[in-house]
């Protein structure tokens, strides 16, 4: 047994490390690693991967293990589980961590099924115990609450967490690679990728977003949500969608944020004609600014925000938008 | 075809959640509770591909009494049975449990061809389960799907799905677990035909007493609060102050003419100087 910690690396559909990778080896740099006591290693999975190991050492990583297999070159659940499981069962870790990504939920649940770990996804908080058992902090219910959930004495602990929760932060090791390989067949792997398509759109992913625009049902329709895109490509920001929207159809399902879409955490928000339902805060209440422009004064979301105006959303966003652009291009 | 869907009841989405006494769970005092709204979009599903294949949709979920209704809200959009893991502690219990008890009671289920069930609880905010149930049954799965077509003659179901940065679309043989995602479908609502069916479709118990933990690598504790792996030990409301500045205009009138491009230039100096975030 082991005191390692593992962050398993996260992705881009173009081979990149993710951010959120260098989040949870920063803050398991920062809160774990010392309490611990054992080594904070990185782990690669993929197909030519090794070249990403410098890149998990500069932000902390003390070792990388590499599994380099030609059928781990795409993304399947079952290779990667394998590939993960057997390498726990072979360092026995204390804890594993990866990001809270559409792959990281993916394969993390199968993975720890394998292994008998328990699992936690979309951390906002880790710390140990006196005991050195994992404990985090996670919202239910979307942002409606938080708990304090404390992993029982079954190693190894494993957790996703939130992306743009945690800051990351460039450590002073190098990390040593490690080589190592899996026992994989081709028959192992049963889902078939047919087909990738690539998102046109340059706007950042909503769920890793720094800021986000959001419009509601007060756009009126598809094609007033250029109005939402202007003000978002001015900010660099992400572009959401109320379920009001959605469901009105002026905006595809992707975009819609709350409880029954995408939760998000990012830096500023901007909900533009959206009232501020209970919902629709369960996905973004935990943003760290928010700003409202609705033309009811009565909206609730002005009892909720940072900073309000109220005006009718067609006047007040195009001059927003020059300022926006004027002043970013400044910087 | 047959086909399981796994299915949680959940407090509705408008619901107000409230921390319990105890401090570590919530207090179901005024919760109106619904199918998980994820759970809708796979037993919609499951009745389509019935629909349009033939075959036999079982619902399988594992709660304590009140969640026999959200298994009659299912049998009345169209399932044709349900059972009912049933017990109190169930409604602390944590996913692995879970996932070991669903695996084991789905075996009992019989041959299958498909395990459909939402993304995520909406009120655990975690779509492990499913996922966990089929590494258990040693079947693949494919996780928040937006398209399903099934093909019974090849064995296999074709999926959709997003991703960062775009889409994939892929194969997976029969059987196999999709977890469902918003725009796979809209689910109907029961007719009241329908509601009147389901009062007579078969919906079996399933107590705590006929479970062997032990055989599941379970203690009996870990049903309740105590957990098999997890122990959640705190809830509460997170409380994030807001700046609450209101820009010209607002809880007056809206802001006109002249006074908009002030109000822009007003927000764009707080947001810099105030909050600091741009």
């Amino acid at each position: 047994m082991s005191d390692e910690i593992w962050v398993v690396a996260d992705l881009t559909i173009d081979g990149n490390v993710r951010k959120v990778t260098l989040e949870a080896l920063s803050e398991a740099r920062r809160k774990l690693a010392g309490k611990l006591g054992g080594q904070l290693c990185g782990v690669l999975l993929g197909s030519g991967v090794s070249g990403l190991a410098p890149e998990l050492g500069k932000y902390g990583a003390e070792k990388v293990y590499v599994i380099n297999n030609k059928l781990l070159k795409d993304y399947t659940p079952e290779g990667y589980a394998i590939a993960l499981s057997d390498l726990i069962k072979r360092h026995n870790p204390a804890i594993v961590i990866t990001g809270n990504t559409s792959v990281g939920q993916d394969f993390f649940p199968r993975t720890a099924a394998r292994v008998g770990a328990g699992l936690t996804l979309d951390a906002v908080d880790l710390d140990l115990t006196d005991d050195k058992r994992l404990k985090v902090q996670r919202y239910k219910y979307s942002a409606k609450s938080i708990t304090t959930v404390e992993f029982l004495d079954n190693r190894p602990m494993m957790t996703t967490i939130r992306p743009n929760v945690f800051k990351p932060e460039e450590g002073s090791k190098a990390g040593e690679v490690v080589n190592e390989s899996v026992d994989l067949k081709p028959e192992h792997i049963v889902t078939k990728i047919v087909e990738v398509k690539r998102k046109q759109s340059e706007r950042p992913e909503l769920t890793e977003a720094e800021r986000i625009v959001s419009g509601g049902r007060g756009l009126g329709s598809e094609e007033n949500f250029k109005y939402i895109f202007e003000l978002a490509d001015a900010f660099g920001a992400a572009a959401g969608a109320s379920r009001a929207a959605v469901d009105s159809g002026y905006a595809p399902f992707e975009m819609q944020v709350g409880q029954t879409g995408k939760v998000v955490s990012p830096v500023l928000y901007v909900a533009v004609a959206i009232s501020g339902s209970i919902q629709h805060f369960a996905g973004m209440g935990s943003s760290k600014v928010i700003v409202a422009i609705n033309k009811d004064p009565e909206a609730p979301i002005f009892q909720k925000c940072d900073y309000g105006i109220c005006g009718d959303l067609f006047e007040v966003l195009p001059p927003l938008t020059e300022e926006v652009k004027k002043l970013l291009a400044q910087q | 075809m047959r086909i399981v869907v796994i299915v949680r009841q959940t407090p509705d989405t408008e619901a107000k959640i409230k921390v319990a006494s105890s401090g570590n769970t919530i207090d179901p005092e005024g919760i109106k509770w619904i199918v998980n709204p994820y759970d809708e979009f796979a037993i919609e599903e499951a009745i389509r591909i019935k629909e349009k294949l033939g075959g036999e949709v079982v619902l399988i979920t594992m709660g304590p009494a009140r969640c026999a209704e959200a298994l009659r809200t299912g049998l009345a959009m169209g399932a044709d049975s349900a059972v009912h893991v049933k017990d109190d502690s169930f409604a602390f219990t944590d996913p692995y449990a879970i996932s070991k008890v669903l695996a084991n009671e789905i075996k009992h289920i019989g041959e299958f061809n498909l395990i459909l069930t939402g993304k995520k609880m909406i009120d655990e905010e975690t779509g492990q389960i499913g996922i966990h149930v089929a590494e258990d049954l040693g079947i693949p799965h494919v996780a928040i799907v937006t398209k399903l077509e099934i093909n019974p003659d090849q064995k296999k179901a074709t999926c959709q799905k997003e991703i960062e940065g775009g889409q994939v679309i892929l194969d997976v043989p029969l059987p196999a677990l999709i977890t469902c995602e918003r725009g796979l479908n809209e689910p109907r609502y029961a007719s009241l035909p329908g509601i009147m069916k389901a009062k007579k479709k078969p919906l079996k118990e399933v107590t705590l007493d006929s479970i062997d933990a032990g055989a599941l690598g379970l203690t009996k504790e870990a049903f309740g609060l105590g957990g098999a792996r997890l122990k959640t030990v705190a809830y509460r409301i997170p409380q994030i102050e807001r700046r609450l500045k209101l820009i010209k205009g607002t809880k007056q009138d809206m802001v006109k003419n002249n006074e908009i491009v002030e109000a822009s230039g007003e927000l764009i100096k707080l947001l810099r100087e105030d909050a600091k975030v741009i």
